[in-house]
């Protein structure tokens, strides 16, 4: 039978093989790294391996030996060698990771782009962080150490080859030692994704009661939330504790694998009586290949870190996009008219919005789209967008199928002001030219005057400059909400969509910023979404969403 | 800032916080030094019987089975220590790693919304902070007391066999923390460096990940990848950088061992030649070479893990700090009723901005709901957050049912009221479980009940598990309008005295927030009320006393409805 365990061996090596395509691009940095672990580590056997050889010559000669002679440029070569090692590994380590890191953020922007949703931000953040660090695991603490004893306990064979016994008796345990990773880590394979997900648990009983800080406190429930962490904390300790358990007993087998071959090197001595040089060379081989060959076993469990990493990264890179792109895009159509043909949409299977949805939105037209929360009236907006394909039904640009335009053309064409429009942990310039990278300062002025910003904004010390903060908490609800308007103003597409821009601001603000619309949107058609219209908005016309249908309102 | 005092008499420093954490640990951080001398020990007696075993290969007339037998026994002895050793120093870094992030989450809980630092950087303290501490209990501590108990003995040993090669072994050994020492400056330096990098990739990237939508819709999400590419080249550029000194001083280790290797082979092959006095312990010596550098080694790998421990508890060292005794008084009981007094009150978050209250003056009494009208800015928000204890004035007074909410503990204050803020947050976990949180030993009944009177069965009713169904952190499923109502159940199940709301109904439609202020209205109704709020449906609809604010003071004052 195929037990469990080897199914996920399995697994494991096809997910650290991906990783391995990741990194291929720093090929080149990745074996200089290994050909030099392996000098390395030859460096170190040939010293301690000379010195034994130095005595016993010393012994048979009568002093002065050879050996000894050349012990002299390893003793140089050997630190030089050694720094060089670490520096090259890390050098190729970090750069393959930041690759990961990259990859992983374009995957997520490709097939998640409306959000993480129930995977939750925290969690996604400890895996981004936590799990490409555990990669570097891969290539530190488990290829290398592997290579380099590899490469030792052939040396060894070869070097005690006239004694085919001796040979045996100190190669055969060595190897062993340097196969003991391999039946590990299948083991310690289970035992790393638990305290990895163990540790997704403990990154969200943290981070959540963070984030609902307010609700947290003005509900007394800081000890609960305390409790929480506390509790998430000593589950993932009690999964490190069987993780360390497990690497503590594969470094004491590696530790006594190097020994038994230290001492089986003495026992074929004293079988075959003294005066056998080539025994005090393996003795002192052994010796320094049990230093090499010591984090041997502990790669198991870094391998097994590094794959549970690699299946978490994967699993969540891997999901489907909502929306395919064209595999043979249609050229843009001149026109802008938008149409909604007998749409069918639902989020989940079980809650349809939309089963026949019909919908025009004319090039030019103000149009105001009213309805309850819930009517599905952010979900236009994501088709409309691209964030979501509709399940039956066609929506058309022009008279072409959204269907077959790339989702970035369609979007840069149409800007929209969502619910969830994020402020940026950065400067207020910097977040509207998330809009319109190139736009002079001037422009990021017109936009900050249309929503009423502009005269708080110039009496900020740093001006254009002053840092928004996490999610605009420099700014009150109301004032980020505008600063995402203005972002959303800024580039001259021809479609606009807002959904329900003036949520957070306050009445007068609310209706200054909805008699200027008509200017700042002058020429550009508009998609108005909103719960309520307060009067001022003058749009061309009114549909109300009910029932999965839009129908004319009495405008 | 809500910092302004200062925390405690002894200014507090990572290594403070550190020194402080291995007293606590006592003989759990013990254990694994004398676990490590056991092996230690085993060795120096091991190499003595493989010393003997060489000799007679070399044909001096000792050694035999009996060492070889011996030898191995202690290899048994020494491997069984050092997994033992293993399993207690990975224990002893779990137990300060648990002690010290409840210590931390406890103090940004106390903190509150004073400490003004975004969600996921608190959260990278808790999280990855207190994880960089674990290298310093499960390692280095274990590795510094070894590296100098070990050589110690070894050289002690050897005085009595070869005082030459014991008085090599010295110098070297005194030559390692030298140049060590050297090294080490640069890496402390480079070190901090080093983790502002850290920190600033991580919570970039934890932003960028959770803009991801707005990113997307405005083309910018290739661009902001290689903007987080070019960051983590920073980041590499810098981390290189620490790591290229602290890799130098182990190559400094490195040489000094294999030159004392070489001497020592050199100067007792010399001797073993010309019929050495004593072989076994010229041996011993050569024998004892790697047994005696492996602790400094240790050590030296140890080095950057305190480092990178020592940096991460200097930035957690003000959360660390013995905590304020916890100034105020406690709440005898809640009182049925409230009345609340607000007098001259001041409230100015830094020097450098506008007070956020400037002399606000109002009353509510008793049952009564009192609307805090006003544009956005004009301390509507303000006014709430001293009533909730996440603030303190800084002028004038705020009095419940006469008496001085300064006198009280933030946590105690806040045993009186229900809050429900701006944008509600919605925890991870079920409908049920959110609503529940307001009141944990509430049962199914009456969550449910609270649940209906916020008109959260309006559309939880319609979820594949109803009040069960799950919402991921921010929300997810629920409409801004739907984790309102949620909010709103926690209030109603809290039955607290006093009801303190933030623009409960700015993201309602109308039809929604006709049936939530229906609720509010119930709500209200024989509690104390202080509502913010601009919805011109809310001000109709909800009886009560408008104020309007402006600037941090009362405008002017009218009655609702009008």
């Amino acid at each position: 039978m195929l037990p469990a365990g080897a199914w996920q061996g399995i697994e494991m090596i096809r997910d650290l093989y991906r990783v391995w395509g990741l990194w291929r691009a720093r090929g080149g940095w990745l074996l200089i790294g290994v050909a030099v672990a392996v000098a390395s580590a030859l460096s170190a056997v040939a010293l301690l391996a000379l010195a034994g050889q130095g005595v016993a010559q010393g012994v048979a000669l009568g002093g002065g030996a050879l050996a000894i002679l050349l012990l002299r440029p390893l003793m140089l070569a050997r630190p030089a060698l050694r720094w060089a090692e670490r520096m090259a590994s890390h050098e190729a380590t970090f750069r393959a990771l930041a690759d990961t890191r990259v990859w992983f953020f374009r995957q997520i922007a490709a097939r998640m782009p409306g959000g993480l949703g129930l995977t939750g931000t925290g969690d996604a953040r400890g895996r981004m962080v936590a799990d490409i660090e555990a990669l570097d695991g891969l290539y530190l603490r488990a290829v290398l150490p592997a290579l380099a004893a590899a490469s030792v306990v052939a040396v060894v064979a070869l070097l005690l080859g006239a004694e085919p016994g001796l040979a045996a008796l100190v190669a055969v345990p060595l190897g062993a030692a340097l196969l003991l990773p391999f039946w590990l880590a299948r083991d310690a394979s289970r035992a790393a994704n638990a305290v990895a997900a163990a540790r997704g648990q403990m990154n969200r009983a943290a981070l959540d009661p963070l984030l609902g800080l307010a609700e947290t406190l003005s509900n007394q429930a800081e000890h609960r939330a305390a409790a929480r962490l506390a509790e998430t904390t000593a589950a993932m300790h009690e999964q490190e504790r069987l993780l360390a358990r497990r690497g503590a007993i594969g470094g004491a087998s590696g530790f006594l694998l190097g020994q038994m071959a230290m001492l089986g090197a003495l026992g074929w001595a004293l079988a075959h009586g003294p005066g056998s040089g080539l025994a005090v060379l393996g003795l002192f081989m052994a010796l320094a290949a049990a230093e090499t060959l010591g984090l041997v076993p502990r790669a198991g469990t870094a391998l097994a870190a590094a794959g549970a990493a690699a299946r978490r990264l994967f699993a969540l890179a891997d999901t489907q996009p909502r929306v395919t792109e064209p595999t043979a895009p249609a050229a843009m159509p001149p026109g802008n008219t938008l149409r909604f043909e007998a749409v069918g949409f639902a989020w989940s299977a079980d809650r349809p919005v939309f089963t026949a949805l019909d919908l025009e939105w004319r090039e030019g037209e103000r149009l105001a789209l009213l309805g309850p929360s819930g009517a599905g009236k952010s979900s236009i907006a994501a088709m409309v967008l691209k964030l979501a394909a509709p399940q039956a039904g066609r929506i058309t640009l022009g008279g072409v199928d959204l269907a077959s335009l790339p989702a970035e053309s369609v979007r840069a064409r149409i800007a929209c002001l969502s619910q969830d429009a994020r402020i940026f942990d950065a400067s207020i310039a910097e977040n509207l030219r998330i809009a319109a990278p190139e736009a002079p300062d001037a422009a990021l002025w017109r936009v900050l005057a249309q929503v009423g910003l502009d005269e708080l904004v110039r009496a900020l010390p740093e001006a254009l400059n002053t840092p928004c903060g996490e999610g605009g908490a420099r700014f009150s609800g109301g004032q980020a909400r505008r600063i995402a308007l203005a972002r959303a103003l800024l580039p001259a597409t021809p479609l606009l969509v807002l959904d329900e821009p003036t949520t957070g601001l306050d009445a007068e603000t609310e209706q200054a910023f909805l008699e200027t619309l008509e200017v700042a949107t002058r020429g550009r058609s508009v998609l108005l979404i909103t719960h309520k219209l307060v009067g001022v908005e003058k749009p061309d016309r009114v549909l109300r969403l009910a029932m999965g249908r839009a129908l004319p309102a009495a405008g | 800032m809500g910092k302004a005092k200062p925390e405690a008499s002894a200014p507090v420093t990572g290594k403070s916080v550190l020194a402080a954490e291995t007293r606590r640990l006592g003989r759990s951080a013990l254990l694994p030094i004398a676990l490590g001398y056991g092996v230690a020990l085993c060795g120096l007696a091991q190499a003595w019987l493989l010393a003997r075993l060489v000799a007679g290969l070399l044909g001096y007339p000792v050694g035999g089975w009996l060492d070889l037998a011996g030898a191995a026994a202690l290899m048994a002895a020494a491997a069984g220590l050092t997994a033992l050793q293993e399993i207690a120093q990975s224990a002893a870094g779990r137990a300060a790693r648990a002690h010290l992030r409840g210590v931390a989450f406890g103090r940004l809980l106390a903190l509150g919304p004073a400490d003004q630092r975004a969600a996921g950087e608190k959260a990278t303290l808790v999280v990855e902070r207190i994880e960089a501490l674990d290298g310093y209990f499960s390692k280095w501590m274990p590795a510094a007391a070894l590296a100098l108990a070990v050589p110690c003995t070894i050289i002690l040993v050897l005085l009595f066999v070869d005082w030459v090669s014991a008085s090599v072994l010295l110098v070297m050994g005194m030559l390692v923390p030298i140049g060590m020492a050297v090294a080490g400056i640069g890496a402390a330096m480079a070190s901090k460096r080093q983790f502002e990098a850290l920190g600033k990739l991580s919570g970039r990237f934890t932003d960028r990940v959770r803009g991801i939508p707005t990113l997307v819709l405005f083309n910018r999400a290739g661009a902001e990848a290689d903007g987080l590419a070019r960051a983590a080249e920073e980041l590499r550029a810098r981390t290189m950088k620490v790591l290229r000194i602290a890799f130098l001083s182990s190559g400094i280790l490195e040489l000094l061992s294999a030159f004392t290797l070489a001497y020592l082979a050199w100067r007792h092959g010399a001797l073993l030649g010309n019929n050495h006095p004593n072989p076994v312990a010229a041996l011993w010596c050569i024998l004892l070479v790697p047994a005696f550098f492996q602790p400094l080694r240790m050590f030296s790998g140890a080095y950057h893990e305190a480092q990178s421990a020592r940096g991460a508890a200097t930035e957690l060292a003000p959360l660390l700090a013995p905590a304020p005794a916890s100034t105020g008084l406690d709440l005898a009981e809640v009182p049925p009723r409230v009345a609340v007094v607000f007098s001259e009150v001041v409230l100015r978050y830094t020097a450098d901005r506008a007070p956020a209250l400037d002399g606000l003056t109002f009353s509510a009494a008793a049952g009564e709901t009192l609307l805090l009208a006003g544009a956005s800015g004009s301390g509507k928000s303000s006014a709430l957050a001293l009533l909730l204890g996440f603030r303190r004035a800084t002028g004038g007074r705020v009095a419940i049912n006469g008496q001085d909410v300064a006198l009280l503990k933030p946590e105690e204050l806040r045993r009186i009221s229900a809050y429900i803020g701006q944008k509600p947050h919605i925890f991870g976990g079920s409908i049920f479980d959110n609503i529940r949180l307001a009141q944990p030993e509430a049962d199914r009944e009456a969550v449910t009940a609270a649940a209906q009177a916020a008109q959260v069965m309006q559309f939880a009713a319609d979820l594949p598990q109803g009040l069960d169904t799950l919402v991921g952190e921010g929300g997810f499923g629920l409409s801004g309008g739907q984790a309102q109502r949620v909010a709103l159940a926690r209030a109603f199940l809290r039955d607290a005295p006093l009801v303190l709301m933030d623009e409960p109904t700015a993201s309602l439609d109308p039809g929604t927030e006709e049936l939530v202020l229906d609720a509010i209205r119930k709500l209200c109704l024989g509690r104390t009320a202080i509502i913010a709020t601009h919805s011109a449906a809310a001000l109709r609809g909800l009886p009560g006393r408008v104020l309007t604010l402006e600037a941090g003071r009362a405008a002017g004052r009218r009655m609702a409805g009008n």
